[in-house]
């Protein structure tokens, strides 16, 4: 089908028909079909390329690229392949197009109960995702006990331009939060109305911009900032983080069940405080119980998404307000916390491929 | 997707006229409804009480010159009406909108039901 270029070189439907050969294993479509292949440059058997993911966070990102040289160096008349990794986060078919338009996805992370480590979870996985080359917001949504400010290490209140707030930036996100707008000791003794309404200027009245994530830390259980989020704006899905004790699962259960009402994915679940390393021994103590978030995902058929360590680095990094993923790149809970922000984004990628298009008339 | 989720799941709302709405479904179905109609079924707390949920408004209460105003969607999960009375409370959830349903199929099947 494909002629042989001059001199016996290799030509552009050659590559473009090996590489047919490598999946995308989320999307479950091959790699040129699903227009990753850009910018074919064949010179003196030379072959360079874009690979275009869905993602910076790619977990599989090296597998893809690794399959595509070898492939592509096995064809006659190929003496070197250079890859040229990119990538663009498409935006979920539903995205409101006035006042968030220029915000591709916005993913909650949500928990039943207090106390389970949910902002920790959504600093980290932000800032991990930003740190793999994402534009990255973050959303404080927990208008009654704000801790973001603390874990960022920010407390100046944002500048506005006109009626618009502009996000702080810090630890390589866009940030904002209602812990900037009142004072640290000041407590918000809101009802209902009050909250709905700070919720939505959180979101509408600051100029986000151009961004991949906008990752919401929502307040614990089901109330009001749950309601407003899941009517006022068309998630791309939930994260739910859980410890491994079976009380703090079912009371997750809750939360993941509101989400499932109001048709909002659950993109997985994240284990916290799943154990403890001691500091002498390196032994680990499951003391919360072992596998009970892998059990329940399991048994309501969503992801996984990993088992992040009761870790005294973790705890200190978000007081010190720098990340531990941004601080300490190299513990092994940024591991953790890295692979469980790459997960979230494979399944934001998988949704957005899925997600059935509305069209309003 | 489960075929009872393809079911409850839109893929166009279309208003085709001042006071009537088509709806095609992901299961291929296709649902006609008027403003009359889905205003006098307004499932929000004052239309329908909230402790006992008898209705206190029915279509019979409504006149059929109706209009809607606006359509939006409330997250992904509802339908949001301004009704030409300046009604606009209520939520309708996709699982109710295709319950009310009134094509030549769905009034059948219902009938069987009963």
């Amino acid at each position: 089908m494909f002629n042989k270029g001059k001199n016996g070189s290799v030509t552009e439907g050659q590559v473009l028909d090996v590489l047919k050969r490598v999946q995308d294993p989320d999307l479950h479509k091959d790699i040129v079909s699903l227009g990753f292949i850009r910018n074919i440059k064949i010179e003196n058997g030379n072959v360079a390329f874009d690979l275009n993911l869905t993602t910076p966070a790619c977990p599989v990102k090296d597998q893809m690229r690794d399959e595509a040289v070898a492939l592509v160096k096995g064809l006659a008349g190929v003496s070197d392949v250079a890859i040229n990794m990119t990538a663009e986060v498409r935006q979920a078919p539903q995205m409101d197009k006035t006042a968030l338009k220029g915000v591709k996805n916005i993913v909650a992370v949500g928990s039943g109960k207090g106390g389970v480590g949910k902002s920790t979870i959504a600093v980290n996985i932000a800032a991990s995702l930003a740190a793999q080359g994402a534009a990255v917001g973050l959303l404080d949504g927990d208008i009654y006990g704000p801790t973001m400010p603390i874990m960022l290490g920010v407390e100046h209140p944002p500048k506005s331009v006109g009626p618009r707030m502009i996000p702080i930036e810090a630890s390589g996100l866009r940030f904002m939060s209602m812990g900037l707008l009142v004072k640290s000791d000041q407590p918000l003794i809101w009802r209902g109305p009050m909250a709905h309404r700070a919720l939505q200027q959180c979101l509408f009245d600051v100029d986000w911009g151009e961004l991949d994530y906008l990752i919401v830390d929502l307040p614990p259980g089901t109330g009001d900032v749950h309601l407003t989020l899941a009517q006022q704006v068309p998630l791309t899905g939930a994260v739910i983080v859980s410890t491994p004790q079976d009380v703090g699962l079912r009371i997750s259960l809750k939360t993941l069940r509101m989400f499932q009402q109001t048709r909002v994915p659950i993109l997985g679940i994240v284990e916290n405080m799943s154990y403890y390393i001691c500091p002498h021994c390196d032994s680990r103590d499951y003391i919360f119980g072992e596998g009970g978030g892998k059990r329940a995902a399991a048994e309501l058929g969503i992801p996984f998404f990993g088992e992040v360590p009761l870790d005294v680095a973790i705890r200190k990094q978000s007081d010190l307000g720098s990340p531990i993923v941004v601080a300490m790149p190299d513990a092994p809970s940024s591991k953790v916390l890295r692979e469980i922000a790459q997960k979230v984004a494979q399944q934001v990628s998988i949704r957005s491929f899925e997600a059935p298009v509305l069209e309003v008339e | 997707m489960s075929s009872s989720m393809q079911a409850t799941t839109p893929t166009k709302i279309k208003k085709i006229g001042p006071s009537e709405l088509q709806i095609l479904w992901a299961d291929g179905h296709e649902t006609r409804h008027f403003a009359q109609i889905l205003r006098g079924l307004c499932p929000c707390a004052s239309c329908r009480d909230e402790m006992t949920g008898v209705r206190v408004i029915l279509p019979i209460h409504i006149p059929d010159t109706l209009e809607f105003r606006k359509i939006g969607l409330v997250g992904q999960y509802a339908v949001h009406f301004d009704f030409s009375d300046n009604h606009g409370t209520g939520i309708y959830s996709f699982e109710y909108l295709r319950e009310l349903c009134r094509c030549d199929i769905c009034t059948a099947r219902d009938a069987e039901k009963k």
